[in-house]
């Protein structure tokens, strides 16, 4: 391993967990405002293998907020943008793509022999499907979302089924985000703390957070709740 | 005195849930209430007590990414 590029990783990260970073594998469900953010912390940490799965290809509503898109690559599918960024960033991860929407029929081999997924989906529908599909495999799930000035992350460890008391009604596609949109700082806050989870976890370091974290950057406002 | 998000809240007779979602300003359109941890539907908002010593929990619902 080329350990120059993460020598500004140590000592919060030390040489002996870069290597255990290098020889795990997270799933990204979702490649557009947390995603984006999420695979391009989680490369640069130099997390061994990333597996992303988005359906979507990049439109103009998403160059306000989503980091791998650009004027450039308009049209074309976000996971192939993730792949490229990461492999320009750091050819030492290896990126697996998925052009899918999660469903039921897919969720669970798409997350197969991955370590932690995160949930950086767009809808209420597909983050409940994956949450089962991790209930099922036995795996942490990372879950990040935004409305707006705000945003929310917990981490739901198998059969917790956070995500039933965070969306009580799974007929509801969206939240709040249909009219108040979402905001390029509010979707890199919420992908630093889910990045964050993610390698604390990997790394069975520090205390992975037990509760919802809700932010309101426009109150000043960030709360821990046990749900 | 009730909790509103681990928050003390003063509390008065007669207040509701949708009394506490106007005092304390939330304005999201989809909101996710828990009275005592117990979830409440948006149609009982405006007719549900709330009493001395509560815990009220009051989501924003979110979901983009």
């Amino acid at each position: 391993m080329d350990a120059a590029c993460y020598a500004r990783n140590f000592d919060a990260i030390n040489n002996a967990e870069q290597l255990v970073l290098a020889d795990k594998t997270v799933f990204v469900a979702g490649c557009g405002g947390l995603g984006g953010y999420v695979v391009e912390y989680l490369g640069r940490l130099g997390v061994g293998r990333l597996v992303v799965a988005d359906p979507d290809l990049f439109e103009v509503s998403n160059l306000n907020r989503q980091l791998l898109s650009s004027h450039m690559n308009l049209g074309k599918p976000k996971v192939l943008a993730a792949k490229q960024r990461v492999q320009a960033i750091n050819p030492l991860v290896r990126v697996d793509i998925h052009q899918v929407k999660i469903t039921n029929a897919n969720a669970l081999s798409l997350i197969s022999d991955t370590d932690v997924v995160v949930d950086a989906l767009d809808n209420i529908p597909s983050r409940l499907v994956l949450q089962e599909a991790c209930k099922e495999a036995g795996m942490p799930l990372v879950h990040g979302a935004i409305a707006g000035w705000c945003g929310q992350v917990c981490v739901v460890m198998p059969g917790q089924d956070l995500l039933d008391k965070i969306y009580p009604d799974a007929q509801v596609w969206q939240g709040d985000e249909a009219q108040s949109g979402s905001l390029s700082f509010s979707a890199g806050l919420v992908a630093a703390l889910q990045a964050a989870e993610v390698v604390k976890l990997l790394l069975g370091k520090g205390a992975v957070r037990p509760t919802l974290v809700l932010i309101d950057l426009l109150r000043n406002e960030i709360i821990d709740i046990a749900i | 005195m009730i909790t509103v998000n681990t928050k003390e809240h003063p509390w008065h007779k007669g207040m509701t849930v949708r009394t506490v979602i106007q005092e304390k300003g939330y304005t999201f359109t989809h909101l996710v209430v828990r009275v005592n941890g117990s979830p409440l539907h948006e149609s009982l908002y405006d007719s549900f007590e709330i009493h001395d010593g509560d815990e009220v929990l009051v989501l924003h619902l979110m979901a983009g990414g």
